[in-house]
């Protein structure tokens, strides 16, 4: 009992899909259309590929990263603390392609700023996904309670989402960023994110109570309630599978938010504090090296862009996916038949 | 027909408009004439056109009394005082009662052409010296009985030694006798509010206000007197009065004694100050006017001297902000020492280091302070050097005579063995209290730990956000914080080391100290209180009280347009010498 | 109605007291408001303290503090007795006096950014659904994510450093060297390429056609000095009037309608005329002047749209009062241009207009058009930076909304029933595409309002932003409280005007009464 029917009528409509997705699950069908996003996909690569170098660079559980300098260690200074990278081949004049010591060079006091730049990577992921999971679990948990029981349990908790909503994100972020950092600071950029991700599902819930208006009314529900289901089952077995695609478009938008705000906390000072790195941070306390030193200023920069870019068309990838009527390939099918 | 009945409404209508139109225009503008203008980027905005009560007693309120307001005296840069005679002099009559005459100039006058006289003294004694205050409060800081007249920013035990002070000099001069010697007589400052604009405000006239002044008894918290209407009514608006969000139609509010007086104000954006016609002094621009932008963000300070807006800056100091500053054409970097320092502290009335001389002296040998002096100062002052002083700043008088003989040169080198020697195999816990929210506190930390750890010292990390509330409180053993000074005087020594001082969070206790101290809140002669404090900080430094890390490091930029900029580290700030300024 | 309105204020207003409970209790709790005393090392600190526990009432448990602050602001809304309290600062500033000052520079910061985002959002997000899967489209889908993903501090900083100082360098040698006109000249061809679409020999025209342009302007600009002393000019000024003349007909009424067209020349030809007659009255307006003389042109748009008749006169005068208006704004274009060398050379400019902090030049002294070109060169970073945040939402929004619409069955019946296109897209497709878009205006004011605390950082913009990061660094709670208050409500009020407007826009949405 799925929505797979639905989906096999709609899209055979329109004549010459139906045999493309003959004997696949939805799940398939979903990851098979989110396959042939390029730019969906050339996004979740390169993220990877920046989860993988952050990770494995700075070190990750205790264990040591690759990298040979660590973002809190004191280096003597080399040559005054310039880049070492150099990407331009010796056969074009350049230096040859090489990191060199100091890949993006150093702080005024010596400390490796690629290391620096790694962990605020790392933290930056941190804080994505700690938000991303926790507003996922309790938005959906309080919107499909209030979608699903209606009544007095909706007031109550819609009220409440509205209690939170009226407070902007980032004014919320910045009173409850200082409050993690002044009684949290043991857990540091893990308490900032679980204090940040308590007050940030409400969007999120009201989308999924929306949907559970809609799919409680659904007649495979009913069919469900008639023969005997309890509630649990009819909605983590029933109405949940099928609203999943709201949950995680939403939270894989609502995490390349949440990378800005971070940053944008850190930068105002109510984020993740030093030692400890942020990208936001890192360039906040940079931002006056700007003429001198460039480097500083922009490299975390690009990160924070590369992340949260590639976050939003990994979401606006998956939002297509889910959504056959606004994907490209589905709608260049249609379109054939009706062009020609 | 129809065409016209539409048309001749419409027409009335425009021509009438085309009326107002006329009406509504404003003719040619002059055009715009500002020669001599500098412009100063401060931090904060302006709150009150007082720096003296304690809501005031801030920063750029004091800045800007020192634009607006005659003093008998200024701080230079090194910190000497040097009188205005051109404003008034400051006589010491005697040393035995300490007997203190101030005497106003002839042209002293305020900005609306009202003639400063010791009535306006009468006022500023009254504020400063408490006199009349007969509250006394609960643990809370209520007042549970009696009547708080002035509420003043300042201490005011030193002039609560004197007695009413006595007019002379056909109302031109007071003259302050003191019951006891007090020190710290020569900051005294007996000018603030114009009397006459608070008897106006208040509603009361000036001559019962001085009257009042003049008569009524010192106030007795153990037995206080019936409230007094005028100098209640008077204090009420001293209090609150001078307080401002933006420019009050009033003019009296914002009265100047000094070369400056305020024109105009766009709340939260600037200050405008012009030349005050009325100043006859010595003390006189170059320049024409003073506009005061305030801009929070350091950075944007900087974007704003290198864009031209505005042409001197005092933002807060980073080595990033001193170099991309160098890097800046047409603009001249100061840099100095702040009347800051942090320091690190050794807890004596409870943990490991409680009558433990050995243990103190072991750890003090294993900080680091020439790596931290690295890692911190260095890069925004190459020419740092150690801080080895608990009580003078380095590049006043007493600091080169002080570590002659203090012995804190002892400690300037890292010394392991040593430390290993003392402690023979002991491996003592010490919790070390600092600001987690400090990058330069948490490096100090980092620093002291690796170092203490390798003579055997097991070093716990007790660092806190709330690290000010625990002050004081027995949870640690070492503490790292800052100290921030206004660089002169002597009243601040009792406060930290006296062993019931306010500040005294470390529990130390020496009843030679504190004789000492004592002592010199009773010395009159600056050479002598040098050699009292000379002998404190040899104390200090033999009972192993802690070590100061580093002087904070402050910068200043200007632009090159405007000359006569000199790097200030102390409150007074850039415009510390303003009269000096030119613009080419 | 009456009802389902009173339900939702009295809702709100015990949200408002919810929210403003918790925030009062967090901003309590974030932090020591004694903190920098407990370093001071000067003889008054105990008095300092004690002052200070005794304004912000510190021996007050938070709870109970909030109520103490609840009392006093329950009286602003008591109409009359004027006894209205939000508190002090620690600073002994009342808040009161304070949000006025401060909403004043954060409203003028938001409402233009928010004005520059909807026009543009929407243009660019329309032109992207009906040039769906293009260039044009990727290229803008590409460009909106990216804005999307930028933090906005980063590019304001950006911005200071190559708008406004590398601006003002230029100008004070303002040539514009060969290699910058050939590349900005192929950028321009692009952009209009991709725009107008097309065929292949149409595209490759409009290419070479408005690179040339662009190439020929930049280099006349270069060459006589435009940059310091701009101006439209007499022919710049008549072609583009007849421009807006031209796409606003087409564009409202269709070229065919020859009596719209009509009223829009009549109106160019004034505007034209005017252009030269009213400089005299210009040079000393105020801006009440400028008012005036607004409502007198829509009232000669007006009277030309309606004698000039026809079957239907509403679109005569649509088409007029717009058109009239926009050239009217090109002539006071041109006259904040001619003021700008003034501007330009006055000491306290020096030169180098572009300006990256606060909003206005301190004792500046000037004309309306003085004033207004030292407002534009303010507000303009600023504005840029702020809008960027709802600028790339706005356009994926319109996007969305506009294709949502397209794909409808009465689009599909307009088409086959053979009106033109003009008129599909615009009365159809476009009115209906604007009903999502209203929501989501109205909730953007409040994250835009949010936004404002970075922004105003940035440029040195005392705003409620800035009172509130004051406030919360202390902490201080009474200005964070100030700042709450404003935005909560706004946020309600413009919650509730969005949910209103949809009624209104959409009859399937009707309030539960």
């Amino acid at each position: 009992m799925s929505l797979e029917p639905e989906i096999n009528t709609k899209v055979s409509a329109s004549g010459d899909v139906a045999p493309l997705t003959e004997g696949m699950s939805q799940g398939r069908l979903i990851w098979k259309r989110f396959l042939r996003n390029k730019v969906a996909m050339g996004s979740l690569v390169i993220f990877l590929a920046i989860v993988v170098l952050s990770l494995s660079a700075s070190g990750v559980f205790g264990m040591q990263g690759w990298w040979k300098w660590k973002y809190n260690e004191l280096v003597p200074l080399e040559n005054g603390g310039a880049p070492t990278l150099s990407l331009i081949p010796e056969w074009l004049g350049g230096d040859g392609i090489h990191l060199g010591n100091h890949p993006f060079g150093q702080t005024l006091i010596g400390i490796d700023y690629f290391a620096m730049t790694m962990r605020g990577v790392q933290n930056s992921l941190i804080v994505m996904f700690i938000i991303g999971i926790l507003s996922a679990v309790i938005g959906t948990v309080i919107g499909a309670i209030a979608g699903y029981y209606r009544g007095w349990v909706e007031s109550a908790l819609m009220r409440f989402t509205d209690l939170v909503i009226v407070i902007p994100v980032i004014v919320l972020g910045a009173v409850v960023g200082k409050i993690a950092s002044e009684h949290f600071k043991g857990l540091g950029v893990i308490g900032l994110s679980i204090v940040l991700g308590l007050f940030l599902w409400t969007g999120l819930a009201r989308l999924v109570r929306g949907e559970f208006l809609t799919l409680r009314e659904r007649e495979y529900v009913d069919a469900a309630r008639v023969s005997g289901a309890r509630d649990a089952r009819i909605i983590f077995r029933h109405i949940l599978p099928n609203a999943v695609g709201v949950v995680i478009v939403s939270t894989t938008l609502l995490m390349a938010a949440a990378i800005l705000l971070e940053t944008g906390l850190s930068f105002l000072g109510f984020g993740i504090r030093p030692p400890d790195v942020s990208l936001g941070l890192i360039i906040s306390q940079n931002q006056n090296a700007f003429s001198t030193r460039p480097y500083l200023f922009i490299w975390p920069g690009v990160f924070i862009v590369a992340i949260a870019l590639t976050v939003n068309f990994i979401g606006d990838g998956v939002r297509d996916a889910f959504d056959p009527r606004q994907s490209r390939f589905v709608a260049r099918k249609m379109k054939e038949p009706a062009d020609s | 027909m129809k065409f016209q009945r539409i048309v001749a409404p419409v027409s009335v209508a425009a021509v009438a408009a085309m009326l107002i139109t006329g009406c509504t225009t404003t003719g040619d503008q002059p055009a715009a004439q500002t020669g001599g203008t500098v412009t100063v980027a401060e931090v904060n905005e302006l709150t009150a056109f007082t720096s003296s009560t304690s809501a005031s007693n801030l920063d750029m309120n004091g800045k800007f009394m020192g634009y607006t307001r005659s003093s008998f005296f200024y701080l230079d840069n090194k910190l000497n005082l040097i009188p205005d005679k051109s404003f008034g002099t400051v006589e010491k009559t005697s040393d035995d009662p300490l007997t203190v005459k101030y005497t106003l100039a002839k042209t002293a006058t305020w900005s609306d052409g009202t003639p400063i006289t010791a009535d306006d003294m009468l006022l500023a004694w009254a504020a400063f010296s408490g006199f009349f205050n007969d509250a006394s409060y609960d643990d809370d800081g209520n007042v549970t009985g009696g009547t708080a007249y002035f509420d003043y920013a300042g201490d005011t035990s030193g002039l609560a030694l004197a007695d009413r002070p006595v007019v002379g000099d056909d109302n031109m001069s007071i003259t302050l006798t003191y019951s006891e010697p007090y020190a710290d007589w020569s900051l005294i400052n007996p000018i603030d509010a114009p009397i006459h604009v608070v008897a106006d405000h208040a509603g009361v006239s000036q001559a019962d206000l001085v009257n009042a002044i003049m008569t009524m008894p010192r106030g007795d918290a153990a037995a206080p007197a019936p409230v007094n209407d005028v100098l209640k009514k008077a204090a009420d608006f001293w209090n609150t009065g001078f307080d401002a969000t933006s420019l009050p139609t009033d003019k009296s509010l914002y009265l100047s004694s000094a070369a400056f007086v305020l024109d105009a104000w766009v709340p939260k954006e600037s200050i405008t100050l012009v030349r005050n016609k009325e100043y006859k002094g010595s003390l006189v621009p170059k320049i024409d006017k003073i506009v005061v932008r305030f801009i929070g963000d350091a950075q944007a300070q900087v974007t704003a001297l290198k864009n031209g807006e505005v042409d001197i800056i005092n933002p807060q100091a980073s080595a990033d902000t001193i170099k991309s500053l160098e890097a800046i054409k047409g603009v001249t970097t100061l840099t100095g020492d702040q009347f800051s320092y942090d320091h690190l502290d050794l807890t004596f009335n409870t943990g490991v280091f409680q009558n433990a001389p050995d243990l103190r002296e072991a750890f003090l040998k294993t900080i680091p302070r020439q790596q931290i002096l690295d890692a911190i100062v260095t890069p925004m002052n190459p020419n740092a050097e150690i801080y080895d002083s608990q009580l003078f700043f380095p590049g006043t008088d007493g600091y080169a005579e002080t570590i002659k003989s203090n012995g804190a040169s002892a400690f300037d080198k890292v010394d392991i063995d040593g430390a290993m020697a003392i402690l023979n195999g002991r491996t003592p816990e010490v919790r070390i209290l600092y600001n987690t929210k400090n990058p330069n506190r948490v490096a100090a930390f980092q620093a002291i730990q690796a170092s203490a750890e390798q003579a055997g010292f097991k070093i716990i990390d007790a660092g806190a956000e709330n690290w000010g509330s625990l002050l004081g409180s027995g949870t640690y053993d070492a503490t790292i914080f800052g100290w921030i000074s206004s660089g002169v005087g002597v009243g601040g020594v009792p406060q930290i080391f006296g062993s019931t001082g306010g500040g005294n969070y470390n529990g130390y206790s020496n009843a030679e100290v504190d004789s000492l101290a004592n002592k010199l809140q009773t010395t009159l002669d600056k050479k002598a209180q040098d050699d009292i404090q000379v002998q404190i900080d040899k104390l200090l430094w033999s009972d192993f009280y802690g070590v100061p890390l580093f002087v904070a490091p402050g910068v200043m930029a200007h632009s090159n347009s405007v000359t006569g900029v000199v790097y200030y580290p102390g409150q007074a700030g850039v415009g510390w010498n303003f009269w000096e300024w030119a613009k080419k | 109605m009456v009802s389902f309105i009173a339900r939702r204020l009295i809702v709100s207003v015990l949200l408002l007291l919810g929210a403003a409970f918790i925030m009062y209790q967090l901003t309590a709790l974030s932090g020591d408001p004694l903190e920098e005393y407990y370093q001071s090392r000067l003889p008054n600190r105990e008095q300092l303290m004690a002052a200070r526990i005794e304004r912000l009432q510190l021996n007050v448990p938070p709870p109970l503090r909030f109520f103490l602050w609840l009392g006093g602001a329950a009286k602003c809304v008591v109409p009359f007795i004027g006894a209205c309290d939000l508190g002090q600062t620690a600073q002994g500033q009342p808040v009161l006096q304070l949000l006025p000052q401060a909403m004043n520079a954060t409203l003028q910061l938001v409402t233009a950014s928010t004005v520059l985002a909807i026009v543009v959002g929407l243009i660019v997000g329309i032109v992207s659904a009906l040039r769906q899967y293009t260039t044009f489209d990727f290229v803008m889908t590409f460009i909106s994510f990216l804005l999307f993903s930028l933090p906005s501090f980063w590019v304001g900083i950006l911005l200071k450093e190559f708008i406004a100082i590398g601006f003002n360098d230029f100008l004070s040698d303002p040539i514009v060297s060969p290699l910058w006109i050939v590349i900005i000249s192929l950028a321009s061809g692009l952009i209009w390429l991709g725009l107008i679409g097309g065929d292949l020999r149409r595209r490759l025209m409009v290419f070479v056609i408005s690179g040339a342009a662009t190439a020929a302007v930049l280099t006349y600009f270069s060459v006589s000095d435009w940059f310091t002393h701009p101006s439209l000019g007499p022919v710049f000024m008549l072609l583009m009037a007849a421009g807006i003349g031209w796409v606003l007909t087409a564009l409202m009424a269709g070229i065919k309608n020859r009596r719209a067209l009509l009223t829009a020349g009549i109106q160019v030809a004034i505007a034209y005329v005017c252009y030269f007659a009213l400089q005299g009255l210009l040079n000393i307006s105020s801006i009440y002047t400028l008012l005036i003389l607004g409502l007198i042109t829509i009232a000669v748009a007006w009277l030309t749209g309606y004698l000039v008749g026809g079957p239907d006169r509403g679109v005569n005068i649509r088409v007029g009062i717009f058109t009239a208006l926009l050239s009217a704004g090109l002539i006071l274009i041109d006259r904040l241009m001619q003021a700008w060398p003034t501007y330009s050379n006055l000491s306290a400019i020096n030169g180098r207009p572009i300006a990256t902090v606060g909003s206005q030049t301190p004792g500046l002294v000037g004309d309306i058009w003085v004033q207004g070109v030292d407002s534009f060169t303010h507000l303009l970073l600023p504005t840029l930076t702020l809008m960027l945040i709802s600028f790339a939402g706005l356009t994926r929004y319109a996007r969305a909304g506009m294709l949502d619409v397209l794909s409808q069955d009465y689009i599909r019946t307009a088409r086959a029933k053979g009106m033109p296109e003009r008129v599909v897209i615009v009365r159809h497709a476009f009115r209906n595409s604007l009903i999502p878009i209203a929501t989501i205006v109205a909730s953007d004011f409040g994250a835009l309002l949010g936004g404002a605390i970075i922004t105003e950082q940035v440029f040195a913009f005392s705003g409620m932003g800035a009172m509130f990061q004051r406030g919360l660094t202390l902490p201080d709670p009474n200005p964070v409280m100030g700042y709450f208050v404003v935005i909560a409500i706004s946020a309600i009020v413009f919650n509730f005007i969005a949910d209103m407007t949809y009624s209104a826009l959409d009859p399937r949405v009707r309030v539960r009464a």
